[in-house]
């Protein structure tokens, strides 16, 4: 591990020459190439771009929930090639929220006991009570003992944004986090997340077609051709 | 839409899914099952009728004391009946200066229609499938020792003289009976008229053995009964099959169980199975629907897809069941004829029977589900239809079930009883199920929560819990699976003790007859001297049933029995003051010394309880024997269930001591000599000329031997059945890893690590073995109340089941589960999300 800078407390995700390819069938895909990323902690970054770019494979990557063909990955200063599935489970554990793009709940658990899941893992008081407070911030809290397919696609999508913050973690990986929301309830959820970048200093990663939600993050950047440009903001964003 | 292409397309797609792999394994284990035990079992009693015709000499014997007329031949013969004459006499036989009553056996050239007769020539023993040429005869070696004869000497028949060509060791129709108990001679029947010895008033029986298909017997009945009541005596294999029956009905009633237990566990596979194939169908049959496939369309399709599935897995168990019977039968052989009949037709149909009536029983309910599917469900998820009431299912599959049980079984109150039970056994199951999760609920919220394993382990028991319908289904599934196995490897255990018990190492092998009061003490303390167990000395009067209720007992008797055996012959009578041993009362009470004849003077006697089925009698009924030229009447007060296994002298009536004291008698007695000890039987030879000795040590190595090769077909069946099981359980893993597999990805993302996740899969499985074990166990006492009475054995309970079967469950279901999940410990979580279609 290098001390030669401040970056190690302020630095919370790297990525260097960052690849990835996979071979379906006998043909190679190449989806990321030497891709490069440095975000600080408390950040709030979007990454767009257009379908199939590449969007989910590289949050998957960043969360250390897939392993890259190529370049280096450092999370919380620790460079995620030198560990295995398990210690990279172990460096996620608690720090580390994920919303899927296609929401991933269990489907035979209700919808609180979806959200107390990643609680469970570690001892903590009061697991069904940081549960409840969680749903009912996202405006679920008359739909708590509710199975997922009883749920519809928005609320499902909240009932993954509250497992996603539960665990107050300090790195939020959303993907597509209002892809299916109204735009009052999408902007509930925009706010949401926003003051717990503000209040905790959660670091927020987020990818997303929502224009109004990419100008509101620090930074905007757009996967193209493999690797990620930084979009020029628009006129009027600091207002 | 060509739906029946289509549904083959669909089909080979779905080949790579594991619930259509275990739904082919499933169906194609059913089948195995049912036609291996199935051709096993109608070959086996085909070859058992078979053997008994061996040992009554034919499959239908007529005998009477005149020669049979050519037109009862030509009758026979029509009937597609082969035919055997022979003639047996009492006679004095001699050579040089000694005289021997001997029994002649006269035979002719089809002797003997089954076996062979063992017989040394000079050059050791041989079998042989014919008898003596003429000029020649072959003597019982017992016979050759009393008359100093040697093979090679002439021995003086009548007045005949017949050279001495072979000692006879065993004669395939030996164990006729104890009649015509004197030492055996055996001549052609070519030589008979040159003896001299048929004269009118001689004693002489006329046998007619006849061998051929019990259809061709079956058509014969008719003329049979009129024979009979021309006086003729007639033996019938279909009805005189020797007393291993019980033994051997078990044995069968055990394969037939065995071979339900694989069908309900197939079932049982099928039924988990489908739950995940329609699952995994839903989002294809609601496509399918906006493309405009109706109801029917949908229906059909899935219909045919499952229609080829089963068909593919009917013939592959068929074969499979083939083979498996040729492992069952070449297990026996060695006891049974060699030209068994070729499999039949039966089971095959049976077999496919079954694979449908599995897969329309316990898959169909479900099934329906796909053709409710709505077109909107590709728009929203909720509206999976219901899926099929739980409850449906169950009765539903337990009806079909039941009936093939019936079908299988013949026994409509024990199916349907067994069926009964079953369903309330399912719902205390259910109950308790319900209760065991939400106890582990409970236990878990108030468990401290310390240190990382403790915490898998309650993560674990929580998730089960969670998953209450899935959890329940499994628990009950594997219950029942348990049971299943375990039922069929208790009933192994206690069959093998009683058999075992039932023919202990020093079962008698001779039985000595014909012993004479004053002869009684002298060879009692002969055979006490040499023998290692002895039943006892028993008295016996020979006296025939005249009067049931002062009447003819024809009047009394059941119609169907009218004929009966016990009615023609002169019953075997004995007098005893305690209940001999291996006997149990079934019905009143054994008389007790002392108070042996009741207040109005009627002497009391003891009945085998199956004689009295058969004559109708009932306790108090009042038999009257005719001995000789006198009488004596008796009053029903016990009846007796006795073993005809033992090996014991067995008596049908038995008279309290004293009441047939005027009475002639002579005495019985059963004991075991150890292998080659000779001498003893030599002296009693010599000392004792008029006992009869028999050697029945190769009828009791035949039954041991055949309960030893049942033995092992019985082990080969229970080895089928618990593979079947761990199958099972297998396959209903296989079908559930999804949804395990997608938790554990999950888990992973929130950071869970490999040692957490192995502890709390573990966690799961073996809580879930662990109960499902225990009633499991539960299960299989009570069944077993039920199936130890169908049997014919003692229930009892088996407590150390209750203890390892919970255990071995935990083991096994935790062992396999382990093994199934380890594939997803190892994969990214992203890799693990993508293989399993959720990203
Ligand atoms: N394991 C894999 N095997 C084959 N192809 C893959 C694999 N993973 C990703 N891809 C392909 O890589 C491309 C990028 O996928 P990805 O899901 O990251 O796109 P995306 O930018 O998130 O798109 P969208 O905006 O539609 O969600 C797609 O074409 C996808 O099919
Ligand atoms: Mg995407």
């Amino acid at each position: 591990m290098s001390y030669s800078s401040n970056d190690q407390q302020t630095r919370i995700l790297y990525a260097n020459e960052l690849g990835k390819r996979v071979t379906s069938g006998e043909r190679e895909l190449v989806i990321l190439e030497s891709l490069a990323l440095d975000v600080d902690r408390g950040e709030s970054v979007a990454i767009v771009g257009s379908s199939g770019a590449g969007k989910s494979t590289l949050l998957g990557l960043l969360a250390g929930l897939d392993a890259p063909s190529s370049g280096e990955l450092e999370m919380f200063g620790q460079s995620l090639s030198t560990l295995d599935e398990d210690g990279r489970a172990a460096l996620r554990a608690g720090r580390v929220g994920f919303v899927f793009q296609n929401f991933q709940l269990l489907p035979t658990l209700t919808a609180i006991e979806n959200v107390m899941l990643p609680l469970e893992l570690s001892p903590r008081q009061d697991v069904a009570g940081k549960s409840r407070q969680c749903l009912e911030r996202v405006g679920l809290g008359a739909r708590l003992d509710h199975l997922p397919k009883q749920l519809s696609g928005g609320e499902q999508q909240r009932v993954a944004v509250a497992r996603a913050f539960v665990t107050e973690p300090d790195l939020v990986f959303a993907d597509e986090p209002t892809g299916n929301l109204d735009e009052a309830t999408g902007k509930r959820i925009i706010d949401l997340l926003f003051d717990l970048n503000r209040e905790s200093g959660t670091t927020l990663i987020l990818v997303t077609h929502d224009m109004s939600l990419a100008r509101r993050c620090d930074r905007c950047l757009k996967l193209e051709g493999g690797a990620l440009h930084e979009v020029v903001q628009r006129q009027g964003v600091e207002a | 839409m060509n739906l029946i292409a289509l549904s083959l397309k669909g089909l080979r797609r779905d080949l790579r899914a594991s619930d259509v792999r275990a739904l082919f394994m499933a169906l194609a284990l059913a089948v195995a099952a049912t036609t291996m035990i199935g051709f096993f079992l109608d070959r086996l009693d085909r070859g058992l009728t078979r053997q008994a015709g061996q040992l009554l000499g034919g499959d239908l014997v007529l005998e009477q004391g005149q020669a049979f007329d050519d037109g009862l031949r030509q009758e026979l013969r029509q009937a597609g009946l082969t035919l055997s004459d022979q003639v047996d006499l009492v006679s004095m036989v001699s050579q040089g200066d000694a005289f021997q009553p001997a029994g002649l056996k006269v035979v002719d050239d089809h002797y003997p229609l089954y076996g062979q007769v063992r017989v040394d020539r000079g050059d050791g023993i041989e079998g042989l499938a014919h008898g003596p040429p003429p000029g020649s005869a072959w003597i019982a070696p017992r016979l050759a020792q009393l008359l100093g004869a040697e093979i090679g000497d002439s021995v003086q028949v009548g007045s005949l003289a017949l050279t001495i060509t072979g000692l006879i060791d065993r004669e395939p129709d030996q164990q006729a009976g104890f009649a015509g108990l004197t030492p055996r001679i055996m001549l052609n029947v070519q030589d008979l008229d040159a003896t001299g010895l048929v004269r009118p008033g001689s004693r002489i029986e006329y046998e007619l053995l006849a061998a051929g298909s019990p259809a061709a017997i079956d058509s014969l009945d008719s003329r049979l009964d009129a024979l009979r009541e021309a006086g003729v005596e007639i033996r019938d294999v279909r009805v005189d099959r020797p007393s291993l029956g019980r033994s051997l009905d078990r044995a069968q009633k055990y394969l037939s169980l065995a071979g339900l237990a694989a069908v309900l566990l197939a079932g049982v596979a099928v039924a988990m199975a489908t739950r995940r194939y329609v699952d995994r169908h839903l989002d294809t049959a609601a496509l399918l629907r906006c493309f405009g496939a109706s109801q029917r369309q949908l229906g059909q399709l899935f219909a045919w897809q499952l229609a080829w599935l089963g068909l593919a897995a009917a013939i592959v168990g068929a074969l499979l069941g083939l083979a498996g019977q040729a492992v069952l039968l070449s297990l026996l052989t060695r006891f049974l004829p060699l030209e068994l009949p070729a499999p039949g037709g039966m089971p095959w149909l049976m077999g496919v029977l079954t694979a449908l009536a599995v897969l329309v029983g316990f898959a169909g309910p479900t099934l329906l589900r796909l053709k409710r599917v709505s077109a909107l469900k590709v728009l929203r998820r909720e509206l999976d239809p219901i899926p099929a009431s739980g409850w449906l299912v169950v009765a539903f599959a337990s009806l079909v079930f039941g009936a093939l049980l019936w079908l299988y079984s013949g026994d409509l109150v024990l199916s349907a009883g067994l069926l009964l039970g079953g369903l309330v056994a399912l719902i205390v199951l259910w109950g308790i199920g319900q209760l065991l999760l939400n106890l582990l609920l409970a236990v878990l919220a108030r468990l401290p929560q310390r240190g990382l394993s403790s915490r898998a382990w309650q993560l674990g028991g929580r998730q089960l819990a969670r998953r209450r319908q899935a959890s329940l289904g499994q628990l009950l599934a594997f219950s029942l699976t348990f049971a299943a196995m375990a039922i069929i490897a208790l009933v192994r255990g206690d069959l093998l003790t009683t058999w075992q018990a039932q023919l202990p190492t020093d079962t008698p092998n001779y039985f000595a007859i014909n012993i004479q009061p004053q002869e009684r003490d002298g060879v009692e303390s002969l055979i006490d001297s040499a023998a290692d167990s002895g039943s006892g000395l028993y008295p016996m009067v020979r006296g025939r049933l005249t009067a049931i209720d002062g009447e003819p007992p024809r009047q009394q008797v059941p119609a169907d029995h009218q004929t009966d055996g016990a009615l023609r012959r002169d019953l075997n009578l004995t007098w005893r003051a305690a209940l001999p041993e291996g006997n149990r009362i079934t019905a009143g009470e054994w008389f007790d010394a002392g108070t042996d004849t009741a207040s109005d003077g009627a002497v009391p006697i003891s009945v085998e309880e199956e004689l009295a089925g058969r004559l109708g009698l009932s306790l108090g009924d009042e038999l009257t024997f005719t001995i000789g030229s006198d009488s004596i009447t008796g009053r029903i007060t016990s009846l007796r269930h006795l073993d005809w296994e033992s090996f014991q002298p067995n008596f049908f009536i038995i008279f309290p001591p004293g009441a047939l004291d005027d009475f002639g008698h002579s005495y019985i007695t059963s004991f075991h000599l150890a292998e080659g000890d000779n001498d003893m039987l030599a002296t009693m030879v010599q000392r004792y000329p008029g006992v009869s000795v028999l050697n029945v040590e190769a009828l009791l190595e035949q039954v041991r031997g055949i309960l030893g090769q049942v033995t092992r077909a019985i082990e080969f069946v229970l080895g089928f059945v618990l593979l079947a099981g761990i199958s099972v359980l297998y396959a209903a893993l296989t079908a559930s890893r999804p949804a395990r597999a997608h938790e554990g990805a999950l888990l992973r993302v929130f950071g869970a690590g490999n040692r957490t996740l192995a502890r709390m899969q573990w966690a799961e499985f073996a809580l879930l073995g662990f109960a499902s074990g225990l009633l499991g166990a539960a299960l299989a006492e009570t069944a077993a109340l039920g199936i130890y009475g169908w049997l014919g054995l003692e229930p009892r309970m088996h407590w150390l089941m209750l203890i390892v079967m919970p255990v071995l469950g935990a083991g096994v279901v935790g062992g396999i589960g382990f093994l199934l999940s380890r594939g997803t410990r190892r994969q990214a979580p992203m890799e693990s999300l993508r293989l399993l279609g959720e990203t």
